[in-house]
């Protein structure tokens, strides 16, 4: 009977596995050993061991698009956190509407990538865009947004900080889960809102927050879209990204040797700062359970 | 938001079910005929003219069917996933850089030994004609296409100027300058030489002419004696004196003489500005350097358009060629066939592209010859003007656009060139600092010219 189950089970999973295997595991293979050679697509791969990996410390544009997505990185990741901790916040207190609201704040998140991107290209307009229209009638100067080297990072930060729902959503059954008999112990000893969140709220959501963290770090690492559809890397190679690099060698100049050369750099990027910060998450990350694991 | 940018999310969407179904095409004919495959991009519009002529081609050709490949978006993705794969069509579209590549792979079929036999394919104009080293013709740019003047004919003569028709009455720079003050007006009704002239609130630009696409400055730039590498090809001179005048007039039309847009200002909702037909139609702008394509949509939108020649600084010169590949693929079972469709694909007579205005023909006699010159402009969808400002003008001041003319121009392109020029476009920096610095660095990206031969 178990020999039976396992085997329906497995067979069951197997779409799955196998769907994993030939368009995952494949493919990351097939890319390993690329990254190897010297493929132009059309001509048949030659064995170059790592040259492609000691080009890149020679190739300017591979350090100005790292820069450019960890500039990205470090603006967005704290934004999102922040915002989304602090929309959290206020949805878990219990005000009239609440399921409106909720719904309000989660929306964007259900806006298609390109209903968003369209949006967003409006109220970034220089000329007759919502931001910009803001700023005149504030009687503050205006910018150029998404259109001038300096503002272009910046503005993409500001705007995926629009897609926060699903961070919120984490956050806020995380909060619904910190229990109600520690702040129950900080009013009796007259502590406020303030000590409440400081020494009760916070610390039990360091796992929640350590949570999206990591999932926002290696998320924001492949930003991709942006480039794509909205600056195509410009102005000036400003938006510069990654992926979109990666993507331009791989799939314009058919470098596909070099692309999977940058495409494991990055894997690797990925993996050593995902590995620092749960090293550093034991300083301030806080598991109630942790004793009893 | 352009069109292309649309379709190329939904490509990003579509990409695996694309590249899953591109398998299945093929094997399917029935015994005793032929089945070719023709890939090809465009608009539905141009979808459509492209099948009626595979459709003539099958009439004329019994036992032989054309199965159309149309591939919107994600072209280029799609054509190197099959040429990794070595499941390649019979002939269609090519990326213009592209062409060369695979030219130089042996995975396009050497046209060289056919100009004998099919005379009609000896008879295109000579910058047409793409080679991928000595009697090695690995294809042909589609159409032809050049760079002129769009006007708005109410704009202009509210302010009382005429856009020359003809090379020989071709404005200077100057000129070309002082008629676009005539037609810049702020929301008051101001011009830039006015007191009071408020350049944030811009009811109608005079100019648009783009500083980021090649083909919109490369006639200035050679009209100027300049060009965009030396006679080697492996050497950049966009930062000699004549270069440098050009690109700088370029940008002092947006912020010195504040009578073109700057980056972004006519984007309605994309980094590219809405079509030349409703840049015009709603007077946004009065004048627009856009390609001749745009006059499909002139007549499809009934704009009250106007076509007339760009600015010269000395010859008056257009960037022509302005297109992608046409070739047959390698490795086709039935070459011989995919070569006469080839010949078939743009020919005039089949096409009816060429009337309705989105494409010009690549083969000589229809810019020589009276009746085939009739037989393509004398309809309601070429303007009178049409003769002197375009079949002329692109045939006697016509320069082959450098981007098919420049070996490994596509990276060239995206990793220097576009982001010097964008720099340029933003104001920041005069013309002569950022090309003084861009223009090491494509030199030592440049890999000469592309082999060129009389056929």
């Amino acid at each position: 009977m178990r020999r039976l189950e396992t085997r329906w089970g497995i067979l069951m999973a197997m779409p799955a596995i196998l769907g994993f295997l030939i368009f995952t595991i494949g493919p990351m293979v097939a890319s390993a050993f690329f990254s190897f050679t010297d493929w132009t697509i059309g001509a048949s791969p030659s064995f170059v061991g790592l040259d492609n990996y000691a080009a890149m410390a020679g190739d300017e544009l591979f350090w100005k698009s790292l820069t450019t997505t960890t500039y990205y990185t470090l603006g967005s990741v704290p934004l999102v956190l922040i915002v989304s901790f602090a929309v959290a916040m206020l949805l878990n207190e219990k005000v009239r509407g609440l399921a409106v609201w909720r719904t309000i704040f989660y929306l964007p998140t259900l806006v298609p990538a390109i209903a968003n991107v369209v949006l967003w290209i409006w109220i970034f307009n220089p000329d007759f865009g919502l931001l910009n229209s803001l700023l005149r009638q504030g009687g503050l100067p205006a910018s150029q947004w998404i259109y001038a080297e300096s503002t272009a990072v910046p503005s993409l930060i500001i705007m995926s900080t629009w897609g926060f729902g699903n961070t919120m959503v984490i956050f806020l059954a995380g909060l619904q889960g910190v229990p109600r008999h520690l702040y129950e112990a900080v009013s009796i000893d007259g502590g406020g809102p303030w000590r409440r969140f400081w020494h009760v709220t916070l610390p039990m959501m360091t796992p929640t927050i350590f949570y999206n963290l990591v999932v926002g770090v290696v998320g924001t690492f492949q930003v991709f879209n942006q480039a794509y559809v909205m600056t195509e890397g410009g102005p000036n190679h400003a938006t510069l990204f990654y992926v979109y690099y990666l993507f331009r060698k791989a799939f314009t100049e058919s470098e596909m040797g070099y692309a999977s050369a940058l495409a494991w750099t990055l894997f690797m990027i990925i993996m050593v700062v995902t590995f620092l910060m749960f090293r550093n998450a034991r300083r301030w990350v806080y598991y109630e359970m942790a004793g009893a694991r | 938001m352009k069109r292309r940018d649309l379709l190329k999310l939904g490509g990003l969407a579509a990409l695996g079910t694309a590249a899953a179904a591109c398998g299945s095409g093929g094997g399917s004919a029935p015994a005793g005929s032929t089945q070719l495959q023709f890939m090809f991009w465009g608009s539905t519009f141009e979808k459509k003219a492209v099948e009626s002529m595979l459709k003539q081609y099958e009439q004329k050709n019994p036992g032989v069917t054309v199965k159309p490949l149309f591939t919107p978006d994600e072209y280029d993705v799609k054509l190197n996933t099959l040429v990794a794969s070595n499941k390649l069509p019979d002939a269609g579209y090519v990326p213009m850089s592209m062409s060369f590549r695979l030219g130089e792979q042996g995975k396009l079929v050497n046209l060289f030994p056919y100009l004998q036999k099919y005379p009609q394919l000896a008879g295109y104009l000579p910058e047409a004609y793409l080679w991928s080293g000595p009697d090695k013709l690995h294809g042909i740019a589609t159409a032809n296409e050049s760079m002129m003047v769009w006007f708005s004919k109410s704009a202009v003569a509210a302010a009382g100027v005429t856009p020359p028709a003809d090379a020989a009455s071709a404005w200077t720079w100057d000129q070309f300058v002082e008629n676009a003050y005539k037609l810049t007006l702020d929301q008051s009704g101001k011009r830039p030489d006015e007191s009071g002239f408020d350049p944030k609130q811009i009811k109608q630009f005079g100019i648009s002419s783009s500083i980021t696409y090649g083909a919109a400055w490369y006639g200035f730039l050679r009209s100027n004696g300049g060009d965009i590498a030396d006679e080697s090809g492996k050497k950049c001179t966009l930062d000699s004196p004549e270069a440098i005048e050009v690109f700088q007039n370029l940008q002092d039309l947006i912020y010195k003489h504040r009578v073109a847009p700057g980056p972004g200002q006519l984007a309605a909702t994309g980094d590219e500005v809405p079509g030349t037909n409703i840049l015009l139609k709603t007077k946004r702008v009065a004048m627009v350097v856009d390609g001749h394509w745009s006059l499909l949509d002139m007549n499809e939108s009934k704009v009250d358009y106007g076509i007339g020649v760009l600015p010269k600084y000395q010859e008056p010169f257009t960037a022509t060629q302005v297109a992608g590949a046409s070739a047959v693929f390698a490795g086709s079972k039935h070459e011989q066939e995919a070569v006469e469709l080839f010949a078939f694909h743009n020919d005039p007579r089949y096409v009816d592209l060429f009337k309705q205005g989105l494409w010009m023909p690549q083969e000589k006699k229809y810019y020589e010859d009276q009746a085939a010159i009739d037989s393509w402009t004398k309809n309601a969808e070429h303007p009178p003007e049409f003769r002197t400002a375009v079949v002329d003008y692109t045939r006697q001041h016509g320069v082959p656009d450098f981007r098919n003319r420049v070996k490994n121009m596509s990276a060239i392109a995206s990793d220097v060139l576009t982001p010097a020029l964008q720099e340029l476009e933003t104001g920041k920096r005069p013309a002569a600092e950022i090309l003084k610095e861009a223009a090491p660095k494509i030199t030592s990206m440049l890999q000469g010219w592309h082999h060129t031969q009389d056929v």
